[in-house]
């Protein structure tokens, strides 16, 4: 109820203060992500204020920053952590954020370190390894290791051509520790090691940058492993009898944020999506369409069926306690300061 | 009838309420130990993060300048705090395992507080400025301590501050491997080295307050993970026995370092306070080259497990320089542990050795069984609990096989070392400072305390020039047997018996029969010494002198006997008997 005045209220007010209705600019993903996005958040949101909500292809980086940047940004949290460093991006005031659907306050629902001062962290997305079901008829791969085992698990792979998760899956295949992995990639030696390691794939890597390409390339039969987000492949196996398996062994987990970049043309607009799209409905609404889990507690308690194919929705997240045994947690504030530098080791390697 | 019955029951309830105490008490020693642990452990994080220690933090930093600026400053400067808050001791260093061993084995110490305090801070200290020493020393101590000043202020007995102490020690262990069931065994091998029922239900129940704690409270995983590796052939299980000896001598060599170095630090002509300060500049001068050695080591722990980490060369010489550099640093009196770095070592030599073997013989084990059983094999000797090290294994991997190829490895490790150091570490350290553990508890009793409390000052003394007659009536009159010759300034000269004197003329001098077989003591005569005098004494007394031999007092044999039994008994009780 008084969630309807406040929205009201808001698209009032956006009205009264931009006659002209501007047009919303947001960098996102494409894809199946970006078509739940535009489902659940944008087509909602234009129809409550009149704002239109135009998107650009994005697949992470800072350059998006540069020039006239978008008006929103749907950014990785070491990216958001690095840019907000670096004074590129608009600082929040969290009070604008709503209070949980059951009342709790904004501050208590979202999840520990979600709030930034740039950013809200959205939703918990992972980097998974994916195979080709079949490609392995027989013995299938189940943990990190095999997406190094050419002898028992031939083919091409598709990895990212970034060094997340390469670098932390090429160390774990050596038996080290998920919590110790960011310490040993921190010295000369550990990354000589997880380099050693993806020589083994020498001549056997396609490297994709957007998000719905290892899927396009798993599908068609171009490689037979990949890694890729598991709200791809999830979405890929809903659209038809994809012969696509998630394996869960050493998921990578981050957070995507919304950001506004400093040189927006409609910070206040902005905020107001942001308002609107970080709702514990929205929030619940998108993760049951597609596999990526909210960052708001109430949010995760609201998980149920897909609203098309019906099933429960809850096994398929990554935070789910079946597949996160394993699953390492990005280390966001290492990456925000060595990214660059890192990348350049692994450019460096792939130029080899 | 009814009284003695009445006296049963009270009995029954004393021994209840006693049980309830001690176990109380280990609970809330183990719950106190293991959240200081915990603190300690992230304290020591925190710091290696913010001072630019750990490799993590390095990376982190983008402007490499102040790497080295931290590598060469911060363990210096961290070094001349350690001196500082060592000024703050009674002996000028850091307490640690070693005193709390020897407070439970001679029953005398309780673990003083200011000491305690002061130790745990400088080993922080030395910990999260990157000098190269352990971690778990400091945490043992740190337990035994809570366990102690607990029951000083439940106002116990020795035998329960003992238990108390004991109890600590396994919390510590327990919270920071996730280990509890090594928790109990490394306190009862290491510091109570007996078994008594008594002991064991605190014990127990403070290494699992200490599980809980770590794994409901404030959730962590153990310190070191390893995966449970298979081992291969049979036949290998002979090359851990091998690894083991082999190990037993680097472990020997390592401890010898940390002597002789010790030794060095003594001759140099530097105050004591800025011997660390001294020992930090260079060990941040020679991180420049091998920042391996900085700190704990944890990473290069791990390398040591990973096939193709260290070329050959590379891992004799991280393993040198890491025994070096430990040697050093506690040498010159950083405060900190041995077994840690001795983790290390082990784990660098057991690589070594399975990466020859494995050029010899093909195909073997995973690297990682060979790391590991070098790992256990230098760190088992060390400190002196061979079971306890086999222990922590089986409770780090779960993985019976890795647990069998360490026992191998500590098989006959512990032996060898023992030949040539001692049992541990910490008790050649005792024996350096005067408290010998080799004979068992019963000689550390005795040694520990002196005849001056049995000394009486109820004794004949006659003159030097006294008659037969003199001496005899002097005898008679004070019902003795035995009379004391003294000079005119006090000085003992020799002992006269009635049985001597009784046949002889009475204005002959008394010093002609003086007994022939004289012994003397003085204040800080040890019990073990006195007992060892008595196998060829004769008598009912030994005089007492001070110095410039001044008779001060005598002890009656009947005494020392008795006190003998006394200690005995304690002993056996604290041992042995189950309430």
């Amino acid at each position: 109820m008084i969630r309807g005045i406040w929205l009201a209220a808001l698209a009032s007010l956006a009205m009264a203060e931009t006659p002209t209705r501007p047009t919303l600019s947001i960098a996102t993903w494409g894809g199946a992500y970006e078509a739940v996005q535009r489902e659940v958040l944008f087509d909602p949101f234009t129809a409550q204020t009149g704002i239109a909500i135009e998107t650009e292809a994005y697949t992470g980086g800072l350059d998006v920053l540069d020039d006239s940047p978008p008006d929103l940004v749907d950014m990785s949290m070491v990216e958001t952590l690095a840019a907000c460093d670096a004074g590129d991006l608009k600082t929040l005031d969290h009070s604008l954020l709503m209070d949980g659907a059951d009342g709790t306050p904004a501050r208590q629902d979202f999840a520990p370190g979600a709030l930034q001062p740039c950013s809200v962290a959205h939703t918990v997305y992972a980097t998974v390894i994916a195979y080709d079901s079949r490609a392995f008829p027989g013995r299938r791969p189940s943990r990190v290791a095999d997406l190094f085992n050419l002898d028992d698990f031939p083919g091409p792979r598709a990895l990212q051509a970034s060094p997340y998760a390469n670098l932390e899956w090429a160390l774990m295949s050596y038996g080290v520790p998920r919590r110790e992995l960011y310490d040993l990639l921190s010295t000369p030696r550990g990354l000589r090691l997880a380099f050693e390691r993806l020589d083994r794939l020498d001549g056997q890597v396609r490297w994709w940058r957007a998000g719905q390409t290892p899927v396009e390339w798993l599908e068609s039969g171009q490689v037979v492993m990949a890694s890729g987000y598991n709200g791809r492949f999830f979405s890929a196996r809903l659209d038809g009898d994809s012969p696509i398996e998630i394996l869960w062994d050493g998921q990578l987990q981050e957070r995507q944020t919304w950001v506004i970049p400093k040189g927006a043309t409609h910070p206040d607009a902005a905020l107001d999506f942001i308002r609107f799209a970080t709702t514990t409905e929205r929030m619940a609404a998108i993760a049951n369409r597609i596999a990526y889990g909210p960052t708001r507690l109430s949010a995760s308690s609201r998980i149920g069926r897909h609203p098309e194919a019906g099933f429960d929705m809850r096994p398929h997240i990554p935070t789910h306690p079946y597949n996160s045994t394993t699953a390492i947690r990005k280390d966001v504030l290492w990456y925000a300061r060595t990214y660059q530098r890192v990348l350049q080791r692994f450019e460096a390697w792939r130029e080899e | 009838m009814s009284e003695s019955k009445g006296v049963t029951v009270r009995l029954a309830e004393q021994r209840i309420l006693q049980l309830a105490k001690v176990t109380g008490l280990g609970v809330a020693v183990g719950v106190v130990g293991a959240v200081l642990a915990n603190l300690f452990v992230a304290g020591i994080g925190w710091l290696n993060d913010v001072l630019l220690i750990s490799p993590r933090s390095r990376m982190m930093q983008t402007d490499s300048r102040w790497i080295v600026a931290a590598t060469l400053v911060v363990p210096a400067l961290g070094g001349l705090i350690v001196g500082l808050l060592h000024r703050g001791i009674a002996e000028g260093r850091a307490h640690g395992p070693a005193e709390v061993i020897a407070a439970v084995q001679t029953r005398r110490g309780r673990l003083p507080a200011r000491p305690a305090v002061l130790s745990t801070l400088s080993s922080l200290v030395s910990l999260g400025s990157g000098a190269s020493v352990g971690q778990y020393g400091p945490l043992v101590y740190l337990g035994g301590s809570v366990g102690s000043i607990g029951a000083r202020l439940l106002r116990t007995d020795i035998t329960v501050d003992n238990i108390a102490i004991a109890c600590g020690v396994a919390a510590a262990i327990s919270t920071v491997f996730n280990a509890p069931i090594a928790g109990i065994l490394f306190a009862h091998e290491l510091i109570l080295r007996h078994f008594a029922l008594r002991a064991f239900a605190p014990v127990a129940v403070a290494s699992i307050a200490g599980y809980v704690v770590a794994n409901a409270v404030l959730p962590q995983p153990p310190l070191f993970q390893i995966d449970p590796t298979p081992v291969l052939h049979l036949w290998e299980y002979g090359l851990f026995m091998v690894l083991g000896v082999a190990s037993a001598l680097v472990a020997v060599v390592y401890m010898q370092s940390i002597f002789a170095m010790g030794r060095f630090a003594g001759r140099l002509p530097l105050p004591r306070v800025l011997k660390p300060a001294v020992a930090g500049a260079v060990l941040g001068l020679t991180a420049l080259w091998v920042p391996e050695i900085l700190g704990i080591g944890s990473e290069t722990l791990r390398f040591a497990f990973i096939e193709g980490a260290f070329g050959r060369g590379e891992l004799v010489l991280v393993l040198v320089l890491k025994l070096l550099a430990t040697a050093w640093c506690l040498g010159m009196g950083f405060s900190g542990g041995v077994f840690s770095p001795a983790l290390v070592i082990g784990s660098l030599f057991g690589a070594l050795f399975g990466t020859l073997i494995g050029t010899v013989t093909g195909a073997t084990s995973d690297l990682v069984v060979y790391a590991v059983c070098g790992m256990v094999a230098v760190t088992a000797p060390v400190i002196g609990a061979p079971l306890t090290a086999v222990i922590i294994i089986f409770e780090l991997t779960g993985n019976y096989e890795l647990t069998i190829a360490a026992l191998a490895s500590v098989a006959l490790a512990n032996l060898v070392a023992s030949l040539l150091v001692g049992r541990s570490f910490f008790d050649r350290q005792l024996r350096q400072r005067g408290l010998d553990l080799s004979g068992g508890r019963s000689k550390a009793l005795l040694v520990s305390r002196t005849i001056d409390s049995l000394t009486r000052d109820s004794f004949v003394s006659v003159a030097a020039d006294a008659s037969v007659a003199q001496a005899r009536s002097a005898m008679a009159k004070a019902e003795a047997s035995e009379a004391y010759l003294v000079d005119a300034s006090d000085r003992y000269q020799g002992k006269v018996t009635l049985q001597a004197l009784v046949e002889q003329e009475a204005d002959r001098p008394a010093q002609a029969f003086k007994a022939v077989d004289d012994f003397v003591m003085d204040a800080h005569t040890t019990l073990w010494d006195a007992m060892q005098l008595l196998r060829q004494f004769v008598g009912e007394s030994v005089p007492v002198v001070g110095r410039d031999h001044t008779l001060e007092g005598t002890v009656y044999e009947s005494n020392l006997i008795r006190a003998y039994l006394d200690i005995m008994s304690e002993m056996r009780r604290e041992e042995y008997a189950n309430d």
